[in-house]
């Protein structure tokens, strides 16, 4: 559980705040805010109920706080009291945020106040306390009494925050020229009540510019398993050995917030309650939000029953038994045999023996890591784990040990690895693959071709020649990621993970933020710092110039023109190992017409060997015979997969001999024989999977040759 | 209304297994035996070993291994199909036919033992008792008179793909034999093979040969199989061209030999290849591109979850699940198009268009650009957060990738250098920095590849992504403890020094199955699991026992020297022994003196005392919680359920 929290943000909102200066294209108030909103926003970001805020303004045209008859305290409002934040606060606030018509109101006054909501909402007890002012340091301020307010923000611990527009900081390097003598001496006096509580005193422009970088949530560390690091069984042998130890996580990939599914409540939808079937399209549905209702998700249960309509009859949820599948058996469990599958384990970190470091590979991780450390707090156990992390360091060793963190949870093969800081002693972690985990693919060698005869090459036109390869290490040497330490020399960077930040997290975050505050304006673009990582460095490609260039001329890699792919007039027919040409056999075989147990391969063949048009015509005819017959003959959905298969076939053919419109107006003609129910009753459900498998007209974007524009072809297949 | 293709569907497969859907097939692999039958098949091979005596002959080792790939495949590819053809038998069997139906076979000795289907439990108990019942064995596995034509048997293997596996991604027909030259001299049966191997070829089955050499002779391929095979496969145009057999499977001659090898061999094509994706550009430099497919080499296998089972029919059905949606305020049943998204935030939705959602997710076209080099050496050992993808050259879209690949790869594995890329997956997959490394080719004791060669990427934690260590106390060993500890772990290397997961299943998943097996066929439930990565405590106790009591009597000494910090002590280490000798030495555990012990130090002796006394419950909470955490039991539950749970430990005891 993180702390509660408790800001109170104060806001200058003087007319003179609502002036552009310094030549910004903002307004001092809208830069101010910049700033105040993103912080607020973060905070309401966490959804927590116990990190609240409140605000005041400073220089509001009326007043409207406890102390509001004592005139140091007027031109002051307090905005909102301390709470949690929640949207309709946040409209309301900007709603109230705009420049007033006065430079009145007294900063130090806003700051009393501060402390008052604080002391009165948080009273003793353990908050952290925090007060943002934000002024331009214009006019009047008094400077009484300023050790009590001093002392008191120490006393209750409370961290101060003064920011302003140009204002001067030594130490970001901001000076404002010919600055207003009273602004001067504001300025001087809130650095001092800053100095003398700790708190932080600096210009607007630093804040606002440090924006940008994102914060990373922190995380408390919790273990995931507390036991024992064990060498050997205890309940058998006298010698095994036992380590109390505790796990963290070391990564743990961070989750971008996820989007809920809504839709528009009933009463303002524009249909009707009863909606009718989904062929009715409603384009105009109102777009803004606020109005939405959240959706549920309704499940119901069918088992197939030939005798039932359909083939298939509704199951209520209670009349079913939980179970699994063993291939197309399903195995029911009772629920008293309900854990019968699962393999008792008791929870413990097990050694199960030694390797050596230079043998691993490291693509071998296959999950985000943990570190051990031993028990705290436990000298003996401390003293215990190092001995094991200093002996596996100075064996170049990993240990490979079971892990299974709670009872009964399924044991885990992981990997320890000795980490030594000088102020720090850890085993890492990370699981390793079983058997079952390896997909085990083939890929021929990179370094030589082995030909069909079994003959290894070493030149060939894969396999890089000597200047090729001459050409790939000086660029690869070039291109070395190193940085330039303080002396202008070059270092050994470390991989830049501390200082890369998640796009997607915080791309999603910085523009629910943008929009929960301007809902009518477009999302921002992401921040540049997001995207730092996604090309090589620019003083890395300048130097590397040459390297490339001559990588590139020997490489001689060519694209392939998106045309000449899958086109087959032009490719030599497939043959066997053998290089038999089959086609010649075949010819001979004097297939006349396409038999429908074979349709694929014949019709394949045939138009490989079609000399004109009609040969094609009348093999795409004899097809669209076979399919359809399949369709009038499929026992409920029995032939659909054949019939899209089909489909398919004669649509690739068709594409790659450049005959989009024989396909099309066979598409044309089977959508009418379906929609008409002439292919033996509703085929609705195969028109709907052939929409799916993307078997719809053929498009001028997939050939050039189709008379059929990518919209029409939309169209068609939404149009049943 | 929103149908499910499987009752999994909408458990979100992980997002990385959807495959970009510019295919009309469906994603399924089915694979068909055809194991031939014949007098040399059917003859056992003696072992090279004497004191080994098999009955192994070729074809019982080819049964044998469709039986183990159809259990794994249970576990691995619940929705593909397996089945089991078998041929130049006397007898013949396809679908209704056989030999007693009316009119001409239409593939004589043809036997379609199991037919293309995902198995059922039935289908593994026929398979299991044709290689186990001699009975049955004899009735089924004798090898006709006449010589079966080949051509017959790739076309009933072309009708069983076309009825069975309609437009399934991959369909593959493994080939069993040790005929090398099944139509000698007879020109037209050959002509007629090769017809229906084209046949095959182009309904999209790629036919893979598993040879066994005879006794006499090697399996020549140039004889028959070279007109049958293809080089390409004819659904994966980037497939490497055609794999040599392994070299191995060919030269065996004892049986158990030939039973391993093709093991090895068949499993290592068990699963079909499917990319992840394909023809992405790598980009090593601006305006240098190659293309690369993506394959996801390495993925947790984890059970089927557990579904719905209707029990009212004549035998169990699971149940399909279907989802409609419906609106929480009216109930009524929305469409998709009406869905939109929101976020919540401040107590109300911040809602986006379905474009500006994706846009927020797109960085770009999917990619993997090469940011700069660094040595290997600099890649820390916890900067993992998941598991790698495997990438190969792909000339689709680059003619030449495959040798500037090389040439990379090349480079990295000799100098031992990384990429660090920026990797785009797929236009909504969000960016991820990563690693790409070199991985060299790995052959198994039979040559077959067990690692491919190629480049790995490995995707690295952001700033996000890193979480802090939790503080703690360092006591640095002194030397003379590493010392001890050294010893230790130089006794108990693994063979050959690295991990080799091939040795370690999964317990819990095998044991998963094995129960559902045992009740799918009725059998009588096992009783000890097979589990291989529980350490080998008896070696550890012969070979590092001695070396572990003197390490302890060392950390006895070493820790006597720590000034007390604190007053908190110590649980470690050695276990009280029931043996007292070796407990000695190692102090009993003095877990944090609670008072309430009464000044026992040993919480252990202390559990055991009330325990014999039978007032357990007058023990506090936690002291019976530690109790528990140190016998590696759970500690949930009340007081009630913590004692019960110490009884029954020390019950077994």
């Amino acid at each position: 559980m993180a702390d509660k929290e408790a800001t109170v943000y104060i806001v200058d909102v003087g007319k003179s705040m609502g002036q552009y200066r310094s030549g910004r294209e903002v307004t001092d108030l809208e830069w101010a805010m910049q700033y105040v909103w993103d912080s607020i926003t973060s905070t309401v970001a966490t959804g927590r109920k116990t990190a609240m805020l409140g605000v005041i303004g400073l220089k509001t045209t009326n007043t409207s706080n406890e102390l509001e008859d004592d005139p140091h305290f007027s031109n002051i409002s307090v905005l909102s009291e301390i709470k949690q934040f929640l949207m309709p606060d946040l409209r309301q606030l900007g709603d109230e945020i705009k420049p007033s018509n006065t430079d009145k109101g007294d900063a130090i006054s806003a700051l009393i106040l501060a402390i008052q909501m604080i002391i009165t909402h948080c009273k003793k007890l353990k908050w952290k306390r925090k007060i943002v002012l934000i002024t331009n340091a214009m006019g009047r301020m008094s400077g009484e009494n300023l050790s009590d307010i001093v002392s008191k923000i120490q006393e209750d611990s409370i961290d101060l925050v003064i920011l302003g527009p140009d204002f001067d900081d030594p130490d970001y390097g901001s000076k404002e020229e010919d600055k207003d003598p009273r602004k001067a001496e504001n300025e001087s006096l809130l650095r001092t009540v800053s100095e003398q509580c700790d708190g932080v005193f600096g210009t607007l422009e630093q804040a606002v510019s440090e924006m940008v970088i994102p914060r990373v949530k922190a995380v408390r560390p919790i273990a995931s398993f507390k036991g024992f690091l064990q060498l050997g069984n205890p309940k058998d042998y006298d010698t095994a050995v036992r380590i109390p130890v505790e796990r963290y996580p070391r990564t743990m990939v961070a989750k971008a917030p996820s989007a809920s599914q809504f839709v528009q409540r009933s009463d303002m939808a524009a249909g009707q309650e009863d909606t009718g079937p989904s062929e009715t399209v409603v384009g105009d549905q109102p777009e803004d939000g606020g109005s939405l209702t959240s959706v549920r998700n309704l499940r119901t249960y069918q088992v197939s029953d030939e005798s039932a309509p359909g083939g298939k009859i509704e199951i209520e949820r209670d009349d079913l038994a939980k179970g699994y599948e063993y291939g197309r058996t399903a195995v029911h469990i009772s629920e008293t045999d309900e854990n019968i599958t699962r393999l008792d384990t008791e929870a413990a970190l097990e050694l199960v023996g030694f390797i050596q470091s230079e043998k691993y590979d490291r693509y071998m991780h296959m999950s985000n890591t943990n570190i051990i450390i031993a028990q705290r707090p436990n000298d003996k156990a401390s003293l215990a784990l190092s001995s094991f992390i200093h002996a596996l360091f100075e064996l170049e060793s990993y240990a490979v040990a079971r892990l299974v963190t709670k009872e009964n949870k399924p044991p885990l093969l992981v990997l320890l690895a000795p980490s030594i800081e000088p102020e720090y002693e850890c085993l890492l972690e990370v699981q390793l693959p079983f058997a079952e985990d390896i997909r085990t693919y083939r890929f021929p060698p990179l370094d030589k071709v082995i030909t069909v005869s079994g003959k290894i090459v070493t030149e060939h036109r894969n396999l890089p020649n000597d200047d090729l390869q001459a050409a790939m290490d000086n660029y690869v040497d070039s291109m070395e990621l190193v940085d330039k330490d303080e002396d202008g020399d070059l270092v050994e960077a470390p991989f830049p993970i501390e200082d890369s930040f998640s796009p997607v997290v915080h791309r999603i975050n910085a523009a629910i933020r943008s929009r929960a505050i301007n809902p009518n304006e477009p999302i921002p673009p992401p921040a540049a710092i997001l995207t730092q990582f996604s090309q090589p460095p620019q003083h890395l490609l300048e130097s590397a110039t040459q390297q490339l260039k001559k990588l590139i001329e020997v490489a001689d890699v060519k694209k392939v023109p998106p045309k000449a792919k899958g086109r087959k007039r032009a490719r030599e027919p497939e043959k066997p190992l053998s290089g038999l040409d089959v086609d010649a056999l075949l010819s001979q075989e004097k297939r006349v017409r396409i038999s429908p147990n074979n349709a694929i391969p014949e019709f394949k063949q045939t138009l490989a060997h079609a000399e004109n048009i009609e040969t094609t015509k009348d093999a795409v005819k004899q097809m669209r015979a076979i399919v359809e017959d399949q369709v009038k003959h499929s026992l409920g959905d029995a032939n659909y997969d054949r019939v899209i298969e089909g489909l398919g076939v004669i649509r690739e053919e068709l594409i790659s001999y450049e005959e989009p419109g024989l396909y099309n107006d066979f598409l044309r003609g089977l959508k009418e024989k379906i929609l008409k129910e002439k292919l033996g009753g509703d085929r609705r459900e195969l028109w709907w999977l052939l929409k799916r498998s993307k078997l719809g007209l053929i498009d001028q974007m997939q050939s050039e040759l189709s008379d059929v524009t990518e919209e029409d072809a939309k169209a068609f297949l939404s149009a049943s | 209304m929103a149908e499910d293709n499987y009752p999994r569907e909408d458990d979100a497969l992980e997002e990385e297994e959807e495959l970009d859907e510019t295919t009309f097939k469906t994603v399924r692999d089915a694979l068909l035996f055809a194991i031939e039958v014949s007098d040399s098949m059917l003859q056992p091979r003696p072992s090279a070993d004497p004191k080994k005596s098999s009955q192994e002959s070729p074809a019982s080792a080819a049964l044998k291994c469709a039986y183990h790939l159809m259990q794994q495949r249970i576990i691995s590819n619940p929705h593909d199909m397996i089945g089991v053809l078998l041929y130049g038998t006397k007898l013949s069997k396809f679908y209704d036919e056989d030999e007693n139906s009316r009119g001409d076979l239409s593939y004589p000795n043809c036997y379609l033992f199991t037919d293309l289907d995902i198995p059922s439990a039935h289908e593994v108990l026929e398979l299991r008792s044709l290689v186990e019942d001699e009975d049955k064995a004899h009735e089924i596995l004798v090898p006709s008179e006449e010589q079966v034509s080949m051509a017959n048997v790739l076309f009933c293997a072309n009708q069983i793909f076309t009825s069975k596996a309609p437009n399934f991604l991959s369909r593959r027909l493994f080939i069993v034999t040790d005929n090398d030259n099944p139509h000698q001299s007879k020109k037209s049966l050959r002509s007629a093979a090769t017809v229906r191997a084209k046949d095959l070829y182009d309904l999209g089955v790629i036919i893979e040969l598993f040879p066994i050499s005879q006794l006499d002779h090697e399996f020549d391929t140039s004889k028959f199989y070279d007109d049958i095979i293809y080089k390409a496969s004819p659904m994966d145009p980037d497939a490497p061209a055609y794999l040599k057999p392994d070299s191995k499977t060919a030269d065996s001659q004892d049986g158990i030999s030939i039973l391993n090898s093709l093991l090895s061999s068949i499993n290592s094509r068990s699963v079909a290849r499917r990319a992840l994706f394909s023809n992405v550009s790598l980009e090593l430099g601006p305006n240098f591109k190659i293309s690369v497919s993506g394959y996801l080499l390495f993925k947790r296998q984890e059970p089927a979850r557990s579904c719905y089972v209707w029990l009212g029919g004549e035998k169990p059905q699971i149940a399909k699940g279907v989802t409609t949606q419906i609106a929480d305020d009216t109930a009524r049943t929305i469409e998709k198009w009406e869905v939109r998204k929101a976020f919540k935030f401040g107590g109300d939705q911040v809602s986006f268009t379905p474009e500006e959602l994706k846009g927020l997710r797109s960085f770009g076209d999917p990619t993997i650009r090469i940011i700069g080099f660094k040595p290997l050496s600099a890649l820390p050992f916890w900067a993992n957060v998941k598991h790698p993808l495997f990438i190969y050259p792909s000339e689709e879209d680059y003619v030449g990738s495959t040798r500037v690949f090389s040439a990379l790869y090349q480079k990295l594995l000799k100098d031992q250098k990384v990429a660090l890329v920026w990797y785009v997956a797929r236009k909504t997959a969000g960016p991820v920095l990563a690693a790409m490394v070199a991985g060299e080719e790995k052959v198994d004791e039979n040559g077959v590849q067990k690692f491919p060669p190629g480049l790995w990427i490995l995707p690295l934690p952001f700033a996000d992504d890193v979480r802090q260590n939790p503080e703690s106390t360092l006591q640095v060993a002194p030397e003379p403890l590493i010392d001890q500890m050294r010893t230790i772990i130089q006794q108990l290397q693994l063979p050959k020094g690295g991990y080799e997961p091939a040795k370690y299943p999964n317990p819990s998943l095998q044991w998963h199955y094995r129960i559902l097996q045992a009740l799918a066929l009725d059998e009588d439930l096992p009783e000890q699991p097979e589990d291989k990565t529980l350490p080998k405590y008896r070696q550890i106790d012969k070979r590092a026992g001695d070396y572990v009591l003197s390490w302890a009597d060392e950390l006895e000494k070493q820790y006597a020297k720590i000034p007390a910090t604190s007053g908190v002590k110590t649980t470690l280490a050695k276990r009280p022994a029931k043996d007292t000798a070796a407990a000695d030495k190692a102090a009993p555990p003095a877990k944090k003196a609670k008072p309430a012990v009464g000044g026992a130090a040993d919480p252990q002796a202390e559990v055991q005392k009330h325990f014999q006394k039978g007032t357990l419950s007058k023990l506090t909470v936690a002291v019976l919680k530690d109790y528990l955490v140190s016998q590696g039991r759970s500690v949930a539950g009340k007081k009630a359920d913590l004692v019960e749970r110490v009884e029954e430990l020390l019950e077994t005891k």
